[in-house]
């Protein structure tokens, strides 16, 4: 079970976080990544394989749960916590369709171990807001129709609202491909993006895309 | 029947035709029609619960006690199988139910087939388990390309009669295939005229073969099924499904049961593209392993495929080899098409070319049209957003241009002048001009003969589908409660199409009221019958029905007014906001008249009659509208590293009367968006020497992603054909055929010469211009 802990989180590392969320950066890399660096990683020297307890704040609240060490964080969130936002789709970190927020870092879940957020900040789509109470983002989203079936949407949200968040005020001069480069790491099926990126924009309060023309 | 007089038309065009309505029809919305709210741009009414992560999947669903389940499945493409044992399985951690998919002696056809199954405490536990199902299996050989196994020589795939699986996703009047000579089993043929003939005598004639390849839906939410057993004769069941009702059916034959003691519930659905038809997937049982599982262990079982399952078992878009030939007189008059095909629907059926080649240019007296089956040990296909008819329109209009290019002729015009569907005519006209294609084809011209490094080119392409819409299929009841609360219900289920969100729009123009007043309750078999989510069908099947309820109930409201106000129903005036007013200047709100309604509700049903008009043109001859639509795209390539990239799509499409241009518009963007994935990124790669899929996941199967989609402009010109009491006819089919057809037009013009086969990858534009050595496509 170790082993399966240290291939997870090995991959991960590997791989790059930044380069997990956003995937296909149009600049090349110049040493200064959107993203602050990983440091909230708390993970005991040893632990299971038997199910352990651990503990973070998950939408605000404390959480706590007994999974074993190989679980990811997305399984822990959905199945044992019921917190279905953050979908399932790839399991590998292809999609995007997992995405939250870890300390305010945009993550893909299913490539974490639920261990590994011990002490952290979890956010997921449930916190930007309600139904009764939609947060700005959330209801341009709605406006623009950038969701159909709806199974991508969540994470998107996450991608877009650490976007925003990252931006603070210089979000107005936010372009579409920027907005593209946040969410290159969110696939969908079902062919959103254009609407996608024509709601961020007007969240944050950019000038409307140029091209990805709407109907005429 | 009443035979009534209705306006019809496009554009400026306007026409009287008369149609038979049934009796209680009420009168057509035809073009003379005024709609306050059918046509706006009406967010979908279930996006607040979709962006706050409330909305419940099939996926997200938990019962308490329930059991997950896990398959596992034959490493090896052909086999039979020797022994299979699960007693260790059965002893492992978390695990409750076993249950063997295989007996000794079965063969095994393809790599992913089910073997066996086991439900466990958690999904993790299940998968572990099935590492200690014993199977030993009898390898035989295997064959998974098209070329080897269409020869006298391969091994054989089937060993009997192959049956077929016809979905609601597959097109009505396809299918029917004759007898299998050794892995090749030929369709029915289309032909008009003699065609051997015609391009014996032709001016000039192209003849070149083209290949696609085979795609997958890649839905996000992947094929997956909860059961829970009522008893022994009833069960209450969640799908990811874009048919409750094939649910039910395919479940209630299975376990024996009355379909009524089956209930359905898909209350949101994480995309379908077709492959999610019945309890199952067409690769494997997955409606009988959960439900079997749930019966034996007495739990609820829910069975979600893992992305690579669903790559490999629940179906995906068969590839093709298309040998195209086509000829013009020395006048530029097209004489003759002929395109045969042969494909692989793996080992099952389907792997057809579509209705363009026999279908759009219909001005060219001359076409053959024949197409097979070629058996391989590959997960089985499905219908796939409009079978056949990508593949089909690539090779045809990529075929046209190069005849275009040779006999020296616009291919446009070609295009134009061979097509007598108005519509499409008038679209590629306008579209032409919307889309700067004279200037445009200059640049490239003059691009080429500069042989710049960039490279643009510009290439447009046809789409052809019929207005499958089905009479009776769905009924829908209409509630009017005295609080003043309207619900509409039907049991048909949402893919992302927002077809909740229309119903209520149909709902409130009848009403006069607000559409976010309405209440949509779908998803659910309880709410009377409906269609599957297939052949873009769903709008113009449901929502006349919506309309004929809730037409029903507004007559039964009126008469209550009329009773209130003193006066007869006649001389009651409905006006907005529900509000009703005699000639007298008596006057009730819609919200005082319900209050008055002598029982708790109202309950009206309604069904669509069947079509009764299809103006201007039919499909195929049948008493259906053709729907029309072109694709105009612009690509840029760089010709020393192969790259194309997608600049923009011009889609012009005809979708009847519009219910919600922004919903609408979404599905055309998802149309384009899927075209251009498969035209330059998506493919399915088998590995030959071990007859598996070597790229079952989203990171090596490559689905586009928003940086690799061209801007994309759509125009729906609305077509007011007559066909039922709305007007309204599908898109999601028609807006994904032409794409990438238009991009491999585009990719020919930019570079003089073609490549003929999808996707259209860097090596292959270098082999084309031929930058690699020995692999040149000579034109
Ligand atoms: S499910 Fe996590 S990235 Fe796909
Ligand atoms: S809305 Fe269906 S996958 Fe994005």
């Amino acid at each position: 079970m170790a082993s399966s802990t240290l291939t997870r989180r090995g991959l991960l590392r590997g791989v790059g976080t930044a380069t997990v969320v956003t995937s296909c950066v149009r600049k090349p890399n110049d040493g200064k990544s959107d993203h602050p660096p990983i440091t909230n990683v708390h993970t005991p020297a040893e632990i299971g394989p038997e199910p352990t307890s651990v503990s973070f704040t998950l939408d605000g609240k404390p959480a706590i749960v007994q999974v074993e060490p190989r679980v990811t964080l997305l399984e822990a969130l959905r199945l044992d916590l019921d917190v279905t936002g953050p979908k399932l789709v790839c399991d590998r970190g292809a999609c995007g369709a997992c995405t939250v927020m870890v300390d305010g870092v945009p993550r893909n879940a299913c490539m974490m171990l639920a261990h590994d957020v011990a002490g952290a900040n979890v956010t997921t789509v449930a916190a930007l807001g309600t139904p009764e109470a939609l947060s700005e983002l959330q209801a341009a989203f709605v406006r623009h129709d950038a969701l159909q079936c709806g199974f991508c949407t969540s994470g998107m949200l996450v991608s877009c609202a650490a976007l925003l968040q990252r931006r603070g005020p210089t979000r107005n001069k936010l372009t579409a491909e920027e907005v593209e480069d946040a969410i290159a790491g969110n696939l969908c099926r079902c062919g959103t993006y254009p609407h996608v990126v024509a709601a961020v924009l007007e969240t944050a309060g950019a000038p409307p895309p140029t091209s990805r023309r709407g109907e005429a | 029947m009443t035979r009534t007089k209705i306006d019809v038309g496009f554009g400026d065009t306007r026409t009287t035709i008369e149609v038979d309505l049934p009796e209680s029809e009420p009168r057509p919305w035809d073009a003379r029609a005024e709609l306050a709210v059918v046509g706006r741009e009406l967010p979908r009414i279930d996006g607040a619960l979709k962006v706050s992560g409330r909305a419940r999947y099939t996926f997200d669903i938990s019962l308490p006690r329930m059991l997950h389940a896990a398959v596992l499945r034959a490493s090896l493409p052909a086999a039979t199988i020797k022994s299979i044992s699960l007693a260790k399985a059965e002893k492992r951690p978390g695990v409750v139910g076993v249950l063997a998919l295989v007996k000794p002696g079965d063969r095994v056809l393809f790599a992913g087939q089910d073997v066996a199954a086991v439900a466990a405490s958690r999904p993790e536990l299940a998968r572990d388990a099935l590492a200690y199902v014993e199977v030993e299996y009898e390898a035989a050989p295997f064959v998974v390309d098209v070329v080897t196994a269409a020869k006298a020589t391969a091994p054989r795939v089937h060993q009997g009669n192959v049956a077929e699986r016809q979905t609601e996703g597959d097109e009505p009047g396809t299918g029917r295939g004759g007898t299998a000579e050794g892995n090749v089993r030929p369709m029915p043929v289309s032909q008009r005229g003699n065609v051997d003939a015609a391009l014996k005598k032709a001016a000039v004639v192209h003849e070149a073969e083209y290949i696609t390849q085979v795609q997958t839906h890649s839905a996000l939410e992947t094929h997956g099924i909860i059961v829970a057993w009522r008893g022994d004769d009833a069960m209450d069941v969640w799908c990811s499904t874009q048919g409750t009702f094939s649910v039910r059916d395919e479940l209630a034959q299975i376990f024996g049961l009355d379909p009524r003691n089956v209930e359905v519930v898909s209350d949101y659905v994480g995309g379908g593209f077709g492959a999610k038809f019945g309890a199952s997937a067409p690769g494997t049982r997955l409606g009988f392993v959960a439900g079997e599982l749930a019966r034996t262990t007495g739990r609820p079982v829910k069975l979600m495929c893992d992305r690579h399952e669903e790559q490999v078992c629940t179906g995906n878009r068969p590839d093709s080899f298309q040998r195209l030939r086509v000829g013009v007189d020395a006048t530029g008059r097209l004489v003759g098409i002929h395109a045969k095909s042969l494909g692989t629907a793996g080992i099952g059926t389907g792997a057809g070319i579509g209705r363009n080649a026999f279908g759009v240019y219909t001005r060219c007296p001359n076409v053959r049209v024949e197409a097979s089956d070629v058996f391989t040990n590959c997960g089985p296909a499905t219908a796939m957003r409009a079978p056949g008819h990508p593949q089909g329109a690539f090779a045809l209009e990529l075929a046209l241009d190069e005849l275009a290019a040779k006999a020296k002729l616009d291919p446009l015009r070609l295009r134009i002048d061979h097509d007598e569907h108005p519509v499409r005519r008038w679209q590629a006209e306008e579209g032409a001009k919307r889309f700067g294609w004279t200037a445009a084809r200059k640049r490239s011209a003059d691009q080429r003969a500069r042989n710049t490094r960039l490279r643009r080119g510009v290439g447009m392409a046809a789409s052809i589908w019929g207005d499958f819409g089905r009479g009776g299929a769905a009924q829908v009841t209409c509630r009017i409660a005295r609080d003043g609360r309207v619900t509409v219900e039907n049991g048909v289920q949402d893919i992302g199409t927002g077809i909740g969100t229309v119903m209520a729009q149909v709902a409130a123009e009848v009403l006069l009221l607000d559409p976010r007043a309405i209440t949509v309750r779908i998803g659910h078999t309880a709410y009377g019958p409906s269609v599957g989510s297939g052949g873009s069908t769903t709008t113009s099947s449901v929502t006349p029905a919506v309309r004929n309820a809730v037409e029903k109930a507004k007559i039964e409201l009126i008469a209550v007014a009329a009773a209130q106000l003193g006066a007869k129903p006649s001389q009651v005036v409905w006006g907005a906001g529900g509000t009703v007013t005699t000639a007298a200047g008596k006057t009730l709100s819609f919200a005082a008249l319900c209050k008055k309604l002598p029982a708790e509700e109202i309950l009206a049903t309604g069904s669509r009659a069947r079509t009764y008009g299809h103006h201007p043109a039919s499909f195929m001859g049948e008493p259906m509208q053709q729907i029309a639509g072109v694709q105009f795209a612009e690509v840029e390539v760089d010709t020393w590293t192969g790259v194309v990239r997608p600049v923009r799509v011009l889609a012009i499409h005809d979708a009847g009367r519009i219910m919600n241009r922004l919903t609408a518009r979404s599905q055309v963007n998802g149309g384009i968006i899927l075209g251009t994935s498969y035209a330059l990124l998506e493919e399915r790669v088998m590995d030959r020497d071990f007859g598996r899929m070597l790229n079952p996941n989203l990171e090596s199967y490559k689905i586009a992603g928003p940086r690799d989609i061209p801007d994309i402009e759509v125009v729906l010109t609305d077509v007011y054909a007559g066909n039922n009491s709305t007007g309204a006819i599908g898109i999601g089919e028609p807006a994904t055929i032409p794409t990438a057809a238009a991009i491999a037009c585009a990719v020919f013009d930019a570079l003089g010469v073609p490549v003929r086969s999808l996707p259209i990858t860097p090596a292959k534009v270098l082999a084309a211009l031929g930058k690699v050595p020995g692999k040149g496509t000579p034109t």
